[in-house]
């Protein structure tokens, strides 16, 4: 317990000399990351003095250090656990995460009802042609169990049933777009920015006869999104730090960031999420 | 290399010294040679702070390892003990360890696939990597024209300093796609099969560099003397050059498979990381045993590590229980490294 006390002074003198300095620490998802880097180059362009330090790490890592005040701002793909919820840190939810099942180009088909995708995932369907494709055997290419990815397609996809076994993992989005382009009859479940990247390679399918693009989330029809979250920490973060990443964070949320920097990076406004919530 | 240069003149200086050493000090005003002496005693003081710094570089080398063990010891012990920093149940040695089930969501989390898969992929790589490590060994020491021994000695070389992504991507856009299409009827053939040959094919390189010095530095009078005494090249070879290598062949191969043991980027990108995979082995039925345990997409301790690690939240008992696997490939390197010392000073002896 040496080691760790010691690890966690460490930690702490980290985040503490800088808070001196009026500088606003980020941590957690490597998704969520580059666009967060973005906006605090942005921001600190008109905000000189303010120093915005992002760094990775993972969704959970971000949770775990924001909650421990190792962190100003913890950015997460995935909603804190109950647990880390009674600690008092306080949800913000940045941008919209569209994501979209794929498949490789072959399978011949190119939309799913909800009810097959979800029997696709949890093994009820096997073959391509059950659901009006080519003969080919479905391959499943699932990410691991912790994954933020894996969490938001069981929720939306699967509704919360358990995947089948008979599935391959993979980590990386990018590994993943690879496994499903070189790989006859996968399917999988990506961030929509990779089937930009991997055009021709692998295909988008439709979900409940929506396509995931700007209209089909905006309207409401297309359901299969997320939220890219950020956590701050009032009762462990220095209250001037705590205003600046504050302010910082309202500036990810105005119109004119949303408007063009989240929609380039491949993300959504969070406002269409309310207007959805509006029209419902 | 500088350093024992001006060592000469100050021994040969301080002998004449030494004896009037007194008599200098009490008359400071004389002229004396003092440069060559101050010099001198600066250069032992520098030779003081330099044994110093080997000695500290030395204990920082054990410290660290020492730090590594007790660091995932402590870790690892709070997935079985109510330990600080817990914030969920604690499982006893049995769930972990003779368990085949691991779902952590469910609060399953048997690691024996995951040991079985290490034992498996390393155990089938170093099939293929040792014999064909050693052979090419004895071919580039003892079969082969110099040219052609000075070319393999420098590809052997290069193909050791090849970073392991890039025999993983390698695996992962082309072997992987023409074997599943030649085979298995465009079934995906990530698995045992290809990541051990992945694995071999990264390890070989270190079995032959090794094997070769090892035969190289075999006295020639070994292979001049039985083939004086009638024996065909195979049979020098075979009866007198490998039995005479043996110990250093043996370290060759170890140092092989704790390269293959440890790797995770490779493997994990051609295996199919499904920790399911011994339930699954039972459910399918359409290949025979064999086929299907080469190509049923499995997982290691090293791969499972690096995609779960970092997304899981630390003091949990699937975070502690990833340590203690950590721990276990540990104990695992340091008992194989252990293990072949032992063997290897046998052999001398």
């Amino acid at each position: 317990m040496k080691i760790r006390s010691l690890v966690l002074a460490a930690v702490a003198a980290f985040a503490l000399t800088p808070a001196f300095a009026q500088t606003v620490t980020v941590m957690g998802s490597t998704a969520l990351g580059p666009l967060v880097k973005q906006a605090a180059d942005d921001y600190m362009k008109s905000h000189p003095g303010v120093q915005i330090a992002v760094s990775g790490g993972g969704s959970m890592t971000g949770l775990n250090q924001v909650v421990s005040g190792g962190c100003t701002i913890g950015i997460s793909d995935v909603f804190a656990t109950p647990a880390q919820d009674k600690t008092g840190i306080v949800n913000h939810n940045l941008v919209i995460e569209p994501f979209t099942l794929i498949a490789n180009p072959h399978v011949g088909v190119s939309s799913l009802t909800p009810q097959q995708a979800e029997d696709i995932w949890t093994g009820k369907i096997t073959n391509w042609n059950q659901v009006g494709g080519t003969n080919v055997r479905i391959v499943r290419i699932n990410r691991p169990t912790s994954s933020g990815t894996r969490a938001v397609l069981q929720n939306t996809v699967l509704h919360g049933k358990p995947f089948s076994d008979n599935q391959l993992i993979q980590d990386a989005s990018g590994t993943v777009a690879k496994m499903v382009a070189s790989t006859p009859g996968a399917i999988s479940f990506i961030e929509l920015e990779f089937v930009n990247l991997y055009k021709g390679r692998i295909r988008g399918i439709a979900y409940n006869g929506a396509v995931c693009d700007k209209q089909g989330v905006g309207s409401g029809k297309y359901t299969l999104i997320s939220f890219g979250h950020a956590y701050l920490n009032p009762g462990k973060t220095n209250p001037q730090v705590l205003k600046v990443a504050q302010d910082f964070l309202n500036f990810i949320l105005s119109p004119q960031f949303q408007g063009t920097t989240v929609l380039k990076a491949g993300y959504m406004p969070v406002s269409y999420v309310k207007q959805l919530k509006a029209r419902l | 290399m500088a350093e024992p240069m001006p060592d000469l003149p100050e021994t040969t200086l301080d002998a004449p010294l030494l004896p009037d050493g007194l008599a200098r000090i009490a008359t400071q005003g004389t002229p004396c040679p003092t440069p060559v002496f101050r010099q001198s005693h600066l250069h032992r003081l520098a030779d003081r702070w330099t044994h110093l710094l080997f000695l500290a570089c030395t204990l920082l080398v054990v410290l660290l390892i020492g730090g590594i063990l007790y660091f995932l010891a402590a870790r690892g012990a709070g997935a079985f003990f109510p330990l600080a920093g817990n914030t969920d149940k604690v499982v006893t040695f049995r769930e972990v360890f003779l368990s085949t089930n691991w779902d952590p969501g469910d609060g399953h989390f048997g690691i024996v696939p995951f040991i079985a898969g290490t034992l498996a992929v390393t155990g089938l790589a170093l099939l293929v990597a040792a014999p064909t490590g050693v052979l090419t060994g004895v071919f580039i020491a003892k079969v082969a024209p110099p040219w052609m021994r000075n070319v393999m000695r420098q590809v052997m070389d290069l193909l050791v300093g090849i970073p392991s992504v890039v025999y993983g991507i390698f695996g992962l856009t082309i072997i992987l796609p023409m074997v599943g299409h030649a085979w298995l009827a465009d079934a995906p053939a990530a698995g045992f099969a290809v990541s051990a040959a992945i694995l071999a094919v990264m390890i070989v390189p270190t079995v032959v560099s090794l094997s070769t010095d090892a035969f190289e530095s075999l006295p020639s009078s070994l292979d001049e003397g039985s083939q004086a005494l009638g024996s065909t090249r195979w049979q020098a070879i075979w009866r007198v050059l490998i039995p005479a290598a043996r110990p250093r062949l043996l370290t060759a191969t170890v140092l092989g498979l704790g390269r293959a043991i440890g790797e995770a980027m490779a493997v994990q990108m051609v295996i199919g990381n499904n920790p399911q995979w011994m339930l699954l082995m039972r459910q399918a039925t359409d290949q025979t045993p064999v086929l299907r345990f080469l190509f049923t997409p499995a997982a290691t301790l090293t791969t499972e590590l690096v995609q779960e690690l970092p997304n899981t939240a630390s003091g949990s008992t699937w975070n502690n229980v990833l340590f203690a696997m950590g721990l276990l490939l540990y104990l695992m390197t340091m008992l194989l490294i252990l293990a072949t010392r032992r063997l290897g000073r046998q052999e001398h002896a």
